[in-house]
């Protein structure tokens, strides 16, 4: 199993969402968060004055998916989360160690 | 060595006599009294779900397991040779015991606690740990007490419930009378103790009894303020006697509520569950047997029984609250006027009988309270809600005079939400605006809301109130704007209409837009402000939608809800409004990263609206164009509309409204060359300049200083200029030296200069050159100019934004730079943001942006004149 944990635009959460229901992603963690990567933030001039907006909002999405669908799911979230444009995003893969079920206990299939 | 007697043998014979399976037989084994506990507390859980788990059968349990707890004692004692008590804490001090509550204990030794002590404890603890109960205990030596503090309230406040159940009861009563001692003496420290625990606890609650799922025992209102009730009423003594009388019955009818409740929700949850969730409510009703047609209708029947249990529960404890102020802030009542005064515990009439048939002083009373900074007293608040159902809202706006009071009670100033709350837990909010009442304690079941409708509208007004005073600088920001507003009652109105359409199903937002016509006609809310309050309703979403959902940094997403906001006084509203009502969805819900999101559009909408207007003229609305061609009056032909509109900005339909844009067509009849026509008007303290003429150099800034050379303080304007010349200038401005109101010729005055300016016969620098040195005019320079140009917001125009400290003649200073570098002025917005003037001009030179050095030089000579003007004030 893999830790898929995607930071996309805030307002691309909903067709990542989409993306995943498709392959049948059957949970997943939204979280707010800001940041920046390559993107560095941007400066905004309000009333004549600059200010810089170093830490810009996007969303982390976290899902965790068997191995064998691991690739279309990294490449439904990139097709969904792309714009083409600085800012887009980023996706990490991590290892699973394993994952359980809290109400029922039992393990899940990896 | 004598073996001193057990503590079992020493309970008072006055100790109530145990009942149930347990009592009585002292040789029960530990699985008898397994057996027989859970026996009773299978029964429990029964009739706790037909609704008949409230106090009696808690007493019952109570005394259940003092029977399980005195056998677990005398089986102990044989461990200790030492003196011992044990006591009952807590709700089990109290002997409310409910099915899964914990069992807390104290048990207190005359003597230092050794090895055999804590065989003792174990003993004892050991069996009610198997019998799967949860257990606080407290084991203490008396001489823990000697050193006892009054600012050890927890200790206090558990003392005070505590009953002893089995051992020595003078050693109780030894502590009881140290305990009585303490606070005898220091009564008012343990009483601001209480307090502080109160308003900590209350804090954790947004401070609010409006939960949508309550914690019964610990949220404003519940269980624990009836005991933080009582607690106070036998902290603070004789004081609190005229209270305690006065609320005991409601009280007492109040615990018994929620305690059937708390029944049900252990029964069901099968722990110690206290939150009276969505899911719960259905059963609780039930249990309860509230009637309705549907679940829905069982629920809110529950949930209003619940509302009124927790309002008078709440009522009580904040009236108990400032009577243990301390005495040197109650002073004798002062007067008011003739009709009010201010007595300790806030404002209250002078004569309750006359102004129970007057309720016109209802409102006036509450206007006062937050001109005074001061509650509502609870006499003026008995004496409404026993009179409210007499009158209608018509009562309440029957003259002008009424209307506007009502009105202007909204303007947001600190005190509005606690005032607004007074209002509507005393009925007058309803009555005043029975749109009101169809959220009255309603609850809607979402994922987000915490609070019921009605609260979560009164929490917006209390997050307009804290943008007074903002707590961070993400805040500030916000807060400026509200300091922007021209009309922030506006705002707080469209606050409070904004979810009345959830009185139903389905889209409220359109609903609430409809029911808030009906309130605003009948509040004769002039048209501007009917406007806004009417689009801020309607569109309550939209920007929270935008924000947090659509692409940002896409032109088009916010070119598209610039269009839909039309004017920054409207996006700043819209703005304000979204943070404070998604801040009222529940403590957690507007989080920095959402207030930058907000902020962001925010500031690139107000971009948009202010150096990207320019280049969308009126044609690229058909739907806007279509409407004022539709309601045109009789004396204006289409064509002569069209050709008038056809060269303005789109801007210019969002910011006039159709009776104003016919009276300009009108105005720009017959103009010729060298002519001005104009209309000076009076609104209230603010006087409106509007200018139809043709287009000629220097013309802005001559107007604006015809403005300055009479004294005029400019507030905002507009200026437009179409391709065929003809410009269009409002300004809005005050008569700060009250020469237009003291001079009954000064209108005709200023319209003469205005005539023999744009004719060329006034050399209008050498008229402002004496006055503007005036002692009068100096002001105290606070913070540089910022100059800005943009080149990028429009295909057409230079955008030269000019935010400075404002001052007489500013604006003539700068339009004049802008004329001598040969440059144009398309297009201006004026703006004065408190002592801020904020400049937008939209710039050609010879039909052109201006390239970089054109820019540099109006930059330099701009920065010249304004420092030369920062040395002459």
């Amino acid at each position: 199993m893999k830790l898929v944990k995607a930071i996309v635009r805030p307002n691309k959460v909903d067709e990542v969402r989409d993306a995943l229901e498709k392959l049948n992603v059957g949970g997943m963690t939204v979280t707010e968060v800001r940041g920046h990567g390559r993107q560095k933030g941007h400066t905004a001039i309000y009333r004549g004055r600059e200010y810089d907006v170093t830490l810009l909002p996007k969303i982390c999405i976290d899902v965790v998916v068997t191995n064998n669908v691991i690739e279309e799911v990294i490449q439904g979230i990139i097709h969904a989360a792309r714009t083409g444009e600085i800012g887009d995003g980023r996706v990490f893969v991590l290892p699973v160690e394993g994952s359980y079920n809290i109400r029922t206990g039992e393990q899940d299939a990896s | 060595m004598t073996r001193p007697a057990t503590g079992a043998r020493d309970v008072a014979p006055d100790d109530r006599a145990p009942r149930g399976a347990a009592e009585g037989d002292e040789k029960l084994t530990r699985a008898q009294l397994a057996a027989s506990l859970g026996a009773f507390r299978r029964e429990f859980a029964l009739q706790a779900r037909r609704g008949d788990g409230g106090r009696a059968l808690q007493e019952r349990h109570a005394d259940v397991m003092d029977g399980v707890v005195r056998h677990l004692v005398d089986a102990a004692s044989v461990h200790t040779p030492k003196p011992f008590v044990v006591c009952a804490l807590g709700g089990y001090g109290r002997r409310t015991l409910c099915l899964h509550s914990d069992v807390d204990l104290m048990i207190l030794f005359e003597e230092e606690i050794g090895r055999d002590e804590e065989r003792f404890v174990n003993a004892v603890l050991q069996p009610l740990w198997d019998l799967q109960l949860v257990v606080g205990h407290q084991i203490r030596e008396l001489s823990d007490f000697e050193h006892l503090e009054s600012g050890n309230t927890e200790f206090l406040l558990a003392a005070l419930d505590a009953r002893p159940i089995a051992g020595r009861h003078g050693l109780f009563d030894r502590v009881r009378a140290r305990v009585a001692g303490l606070i005898a003496a220091d009564r008012q420290s343990a009483v601001e103790a209480l307090l502080t625990l109160i308003e900590a606890r209350h804090a954790q609650f947004n401070g609010t009894i409006y939960q949508l799922e309550p914690d019964i025992k610990n949220a404003p209102g519940g269980l624990r303020d009836i005991a933080a009730l009582r607690y106070l009423q036998t902290l603070g003594g004789e004081v609190f006697e005229a209270d305690r009388l006065r609320t005991a019955g409601a009280i007492e009818a109040a615990e018994d509520f929620l305690l059937i409740v708390r029944g049900v929700l252990h029964a069901e949850s099968g722990r110690d569950a206290n939150v009276l969730t969505h899911e719960l409510q259905e059963r609780v009703a039930d249990a309860m047997g509230f009637e309705g047609a549907g679940a829905r209708e069982r629920v809110e029947a529950l949930m209003g029984a619940y509302f009124r249990s927790a309002r008078g529960t709440a009522r009580a404890l904040a009236r108990s609250q400032r009577t243990a102020r301390p005495h040197a802030e109650r002073q004798a009542p002062t007067p008011v006027g003739r009709q009010f005064e201010i007595a300790a515990d806030g404002i209250a009439f002078t004569d309750a009988a006359m102004a129970a048939d007057r309720p016109s002083l209802w409102i006036e009373l509450f206007r006062l309270a937050l001109t005074e900074g001061c509650a509502v007293s609870e006499a003026a608040l008995d004496c409404i809600e026993e009179n409210v159902r007499r009158y209608t809202a018509d009562d309440f706006s029957a003259t002008e005079g009424d209307r506007q009071a009502l009105r202007s009670l909204f303007n947001p100033r600190p005190g509005l939400y606690a005032r607004l709350s007074e209002m509507h837990d005393c009925g007058l909010l309803n009555r005043v605006l029975p749109e009101f009442e169809g959220i009255h304690c309603r609850v809607i079941r979402d994922f987000h809301h915490k609070y019921t409708v009605d609260e979560h509208t009164l929490l917006t007004t209390r997050g307009l109130e804290t943008l007074w005073n903002p707590s961070t600088p993400g805040r500030r920001r916000f807060g400026m704007l509200l300091e922007e507003l021209r009309m922030p009652e506006g705002l707080a109105l469209a606050l409070m209409l904004h979810d009345i359409g959830k009185a139903g199903e389905g889209d409220h937002a359109p609903e609430s837009a409809r029911l808030a016509r009906t309130a605003l006609d009948r509040l004769d809310v002039p048209a501007d402000a009917r406007h806004a309050i009417e689009f801020l309703v309607r569109n309550h979403l939209a920007m929270s939608q935008v924000a947090f959902r659509r692409d940002l940094d896409d032109p088009h997403v916010v070119a598209q809800f610039a269009h839909l906001v039309g004017t920054e006084e409207l996006l700043k509203m819209l703005c304000l409004m979204t943070l404070v009502d998604v801040e009222a969805v529940s403590s957690t819900t507007l989080t920095p990263w959402k207030e930058e999101l907000l902020w962001r559009l925010y500031v690139e909408t107000y971009n948009q609206l202010t150096l990207g207007y320019g280049d969308e003229l009126v044609p690229q609305d058909p739907a806007g164009l279509a409407v004022v061609i539709a309601g045109r009056p009789g004396d204006i032909a289409e064509a002569e509309l069209t050709q008038f509109l056809e060269g303005l900005p789109r801007r210019y339909l969002a910011l006039f409204g159709l009776a104003s844009i016919y009276r300009h067509v009108r105005l720009a009849r017959g103009i010729r060359r060298d002519e001005v026509h104009a209309i000076l008007e009076n609104h209230d303290d603010v006087w409106e300049l509007t200018i139809v003429t043709l287009d000629k150099p220097g013309l802005f800034s001559n107007i604006a200083g015809v403005l300055s050379y009479f004294g005029m303080d400019i507030h905002r304007g507009q200026a437009m200029t179409t391709p065929v010349g003809l410009v269009l200038d409002v300004f809005e401005f005050s008569d700060e030296q009250a020469f237009l109101r003291q001079n009954p010729g000064a209108t005709g005055e200023i319209t003469r200069m205005l005539d023999r300016v744009v004719a060329g016969w006034v050399d209008v620098p050498g008229l402002l050159r004496g006055r503007l040195q005036s002692v009068l005019y100096r002001r105290r320079h606070s913070e540089p100019a910022r100059l800005h140009f943009d080149n990028e917001h429009s295909q057409k125009y230079t955008v030269l934004e000019v935010v400075a400290d404002d001052a007489p003649g500013l604006l003539h200073r700068v339009s004049r730079v802008v004329w001598e570098q040969g440059c144009d002025l398309e297009l201006a917005l004026i703006a004065t943001e408190g002592r801020r003037a904020v400049d937008v001009l939209h710039l050609t030179r010879a039909g052109k942006k201006l390239v970089e050095s054109e820019r540099n030089t109006l930059k330099h000579e701009l920065e010249r004149v304004l420092e030369a003007s920062d040395e002459t004030r």
